[in-house]
């Protein structure tokens, strides 16, 4: 096996330029574009939840909630976006944004309609969010169309990353841009990304807010409701509400959004390994020297990050599931403990390195390409095929068992809202933090795993960055 | 005068009705047919949800449409490697409505796949397989995967290049199979190679292995129906009184057969009220099923069946694709490279879901009917629902990209 040799081209530029301003910026756009994306499917389902209950109280003020953090953070987002088009990519790399323009437009085109649909339904939504109360259905029905608009606006834009991993030849047929190898995967990953990051930031709030309502409360002062179960919560009965202090019912309150976030989190981060492995197998067969890069060559360590983080977001969840259903006195929390066990054990084995150097042709450059106990550096146990993979599986269904034992338990009225120990909300923040981190890291692999191409295999950086610094040449023949 | 010959006439007529009345007692009392009938016609049905209970019905009819449209292909196909492709292409040009069957037998299949798809989920979905329907769900996983046999056994019978490649690939699946592998493919195409053999063999398991198996098991499947009735879903059984012991007594007190029977939850002995049978669920039977026979004639006759170029072993340029609905296990195929990987996903993963969708009823144990309190068993569904969907979807753009 030899090493990719695209990949040890010289990149140019500087580090504000080509590493530290486009992280940036685009990852704080893309963590505040996939929140709105993915929070709005929770914002409608908790809705749809809180009609078909009769007005589940808990359910309408999460979704009165979302709402109103969109009108926050959505200009904010935007104009960051806004600023990355025309400062970054027309001002560092106009001559690649320019192209890719061109190729793209169809695709950049619709996802400007859809930007549009979006500021309008957003801002309607929070404007007469509390005067359509008594017509919850249409505000259902908004929300609704607001998620259709957002998944067809990061379906767009996936189009135009993806179309840069995968051009498959370069066509700039619009259909062929659409269905090139890898935008299905990644649409679908990220779709269920979204939902999962909108469920840690959930997780998160709730946590923070779980702490702050807490403060001044003795453990003994607001103890589990025994026998209440959580789904009473929702109706908040009139008559009871007022004789509890209202920290009790905020703790109790965000005690379920908490838990409400981690559900979405972990559920469905048992999908994203399966979908992440389809996404990099469309990689390996269309763009190899980006696949390459990220398995063997200079992104395979931080890979491994990323499979860590993968493990960590489990294990942690789990975590606190095990800790949650303790708290109430679940039966089977001892199992969900078992689980993160496992789940910790198979995140240390998945993060294992295949080699115990920086890259695979570190390993051949020193002649060590032997097994470690035969003196060399490899670590057949290492390796993604089978061993990682089986970890991979072990990860899913450990993932699988773990939420889908937490839920019966929740089914089954086992689990008691309210006060439930301040160290579990730290497992909840850390859950945020970790979701957080996996994306940025996952964001940084994608966009450095082409380089030195823009696109893939079509424009690389040296020449956008020979053409930008050389206007006289601008439009005319490629060095 | 005219009262005479009105006299006579209506003699005739007593006399006809008395000759038909004498014929069919004589009939009767030889079959039992009467009792059969009033058996089979009679009997009571939950009545929320009635349209959801068709597709059980609109299965047997698509089953039934399926054996007549086959019929009709065997009057002109000869399973020979000479001369199966020529009596297609005969029935494609030469028959004015060679075309039309060809195509109704393909949409039938693939509408069949669909429906006996979405009864499954609906049975699934309503938790009709528990106590005491465990075993109408276990012959009708067989019911199923039967049908999808018999859809990739007709898929390799035309020999045109699609048949012959598919029928190269699928062989080729059982040689994985650990240590028996390379025995099962030999046995299957007669030889080390896809040959003459191997359609005769495949022609026979068709038309007369896995038919005869697939009659046997409706007819097992139908007599579990008619033994525990139309389980329905868990709308019919909520009670709304104070005292749902006492409810429940009187709505089994009361109920028409076959409700209860001795063995069932008490709680789910009988429905809360009850529909007949005959006219009233046989009704939206039949409207759905003729819908649905109306519908394939109608893509039979404007998209008819595809007939590839004969059968070319020796090209090297054509790529097979598989049918749609093997299009997850194909792209799955895709996803696990290496031999090690291809036994494990295709025979251990894929191996132990059906095993699992099959038994099913012995898994879930609980006696909750409920989706929503059954998620120890709707979660894991919607995960392989999802990956079977993705995988559909993966393969569909690899496809289109190829």
């Amino acid at each position: 096996m030899t090493a990719n040799p695209l990949a040890q081209t010289a990149v140019g530029g500087t580090l504000l330029s080509n590493g530290l301003l486009v992280a940036i910026v685009a990852l704080v756009h893309i963590q505040i574009a996939t929140y709105i994306t993915g929070s709005c499917t929770i914002a409608w389902v908790s809705e749809a939840i809180s009609i078909a209950r009769g007005g589940d109280e808990r359910h309408d003020r999460l979704a009165t909630s979302i709402v109103r953090s969109w009108a926050y953070i959505f200009a904010f987002g935007s104009a960051i976006g806004i600023f990355f088009v025309m400062l970054v990519l027309l001002g560092f790399w106009g001559k690649f944004f320019v192209a890719l323009q061109q190729i793209t437009f169809g695709a950049f085109f619709f996802e400007s309609i859809a930007f549009l649909v979006e500021v309008a339904l957003i801002y309607t939504l929070y404007a007469n969010w509390e005067r359509l109360r008594r017509y919850r259905r249409a505000r259902l029905g908004m929300l609704i169309l607001l998620n259709i608009d957002l998944f067809w606006q990061m379906f767009f834009i996936d189009v135009v990353a993806s179309f840069m991993l995968t051009p498959n030849g370069g066509d700039a047929n619009l259909l062929d841009q659409f269905l090139n190898p890898s935008n299905i995967p990644l649409t679908i990953h990220r779709t269920i990304g979204n939902v999962a990051w909108a469920g840690a930031v959930l997780a998160f709030a709730g946590a923070f807010q779980y702490l702050r309502a807490s403060r001044g409360l003795e453990p003994a002062a607001a103890p589990a409701r025994a026998g209440a179960p959580v789904r009473s919560v929702g109706a908040m009965d009139a008559d009871e509400a007022p004789a509890e202090p209202p920290e009790v019912r905020e703790t109790r309150h965000w005690d379920w959004v908490g838990q409400w976030g981690a559900i979405w989190v972990v559920g469905l981060t048992t999908l994203q390994p399966w979908v992440g492995y389809s996404y990099a197998k469309e990689v390996q067969l269309h763009a190899y020297p980006a696949w390459y890069d990220m398995m063997f060559g200079d992104l395979s360590n931080v890979f491994l990050f990323q499979l860590t983080l993968l493990g960590t977001i489990f294990t942690v969840g789990t975590a606190y599931f095990w800790r949650r259903m303790k708290a109430s006195g679940a039966t089977h929390h001892r199992r969900q403990g078992v689980i993160a066990i496992l789940l910790a054990v198979v995140t240390l084995f998945a993060a294992q390195p295949a080699w115990f150097a920086w890259t695979y042709a570190d390993v051949v450059a020193q002649g060590l390409a032997r097994p470690w106990w035969q003196g060399g550096l490899l670590n057949p146990i290492g390796n993604f095929i089978p061993y990682k993979v089986g970890a991979l599986f072990a990860l899913v269904f450990l993932g699988l068992a773990s939420v889908t034992s937490y839920m019966r338990a929740y089914s089954r009225d086992e689990m008691k809202p309210g006060r439930v120990g301040r160290r579990n909300q730290g497992l909840l923040l850390a859950l945020g933090v970790v979701v957080s981190t996996m994306m940025i890291v996952m964001g940084v692999i994608r966009e450095h795993s082409r380089q030195p191409f823009l696109i893939s295999g079509e424009l690389t950086i040296q020449h956008q960055q020979t053409l930008n610094n050389q206007p006289s040449q601008l439009g005319g023949t490629a060095r | 005068m005219r009262t005479v010959r009105d006299a006579r006439i209506a003699l005739r007529r007593a006399r006809a009705r008395e000759t038909l009345r004498s014929g069919y007692r004589w009939f009767d009392e030889r079959t039992g047919a009467a009792d059969l009938l009033h058996k089979g016609l009679y009997e009571a049905v939950p009545r929320r949800g009635g349209w959801a209970y068709t597709l059980g019905s609109a299965t047997l009819a698509l089953i039934l449409l399926q054996l007549f449209s086959g019929i009709f292909l065997l009057l002109d196909y000869v399973p020979s490697v000479e001369e199966a492709w020529p009596s297609l292409n005969y029935l494609e040009t030469q028959d004015p409505f060679g075309s039309w069957v060809r195509g109704l037998h393909l949409w039938g299949a693939y509408t069949l796949i669909l429906v006996i798809g979405l009864h499954a989920l609906r049975t699934f979905l309503s938790a009709s397989y528990k106590r005491p329907r465990e075993l109408n769900w276990v012959t009708g996983s067989l019911l199923f995967f039967l049908v999808l046999g018999l859809a990739i056994t007709g898929a390799m019978l035309p020999w045109d290049q699609a048949s012959y490649w598919t029928t190269v690939v699928v062989t080729n699946i059982l040689h994985y199979f650990p240590f028996i592998g390379d025995g099962l493919r030999q046995l299957w195409r007669g030889g080390s190679f896809v040959g003459p053999i191997t359609l005769t063999r495949t022609f026979a398991i068709h038309i007369w292995v896995l038919p005869f198996l697939l009659f046997t098991f409706i007819g097992a499947h139908l007599y579990l129906l008619r033994r525990h009735g139309e389980f329905g879903a868990w709308v019919n059984y909520d009670t709304t009184s104070d005292d749902p012991d006492k409810e429940i007594a009187h709505r089994i007190r009361t109920v028409e057969p076959p409700y209860p029977t001795k063995r069932i939850e008490r709680r789910y002995a009988a429905p809360n009220q009850t529909d007949q049978f005959f006219p009233n669920q046989i009704f939206k039977d039949m409207l759905v099923s003729v819908a649905l026979i109306a519908l394939i004639f109608v893509m039979g006759r404007a998209a008819g069946a595809p007939l590839d170029p004969a059968a070319d072993p020796a090209t090297l340029t054509y790529v097979p694709t598989p049918e749609w609905f093997y299009l997850p296990l194909d792209q799955f195929l895709v996803l696990t490279p290496g031999n090690p990987l291809i036994a494990v996903g295709i025979f251990a993963i894929v191996g132990i879901g059906a095993l699992a969708f099959m038994l099913l009823p012995f898994l879930d144990r609980s006696t909750e009917r409920r989706p929503i309190r059954r998620p120890e068993i709707l979660i894991p569904a919607l995960f392989v629902v999802f990956a079977v969907v993705f995988l559909a979807m993966l393969g569909v753009n690899r496809l289109y990209s190829l």
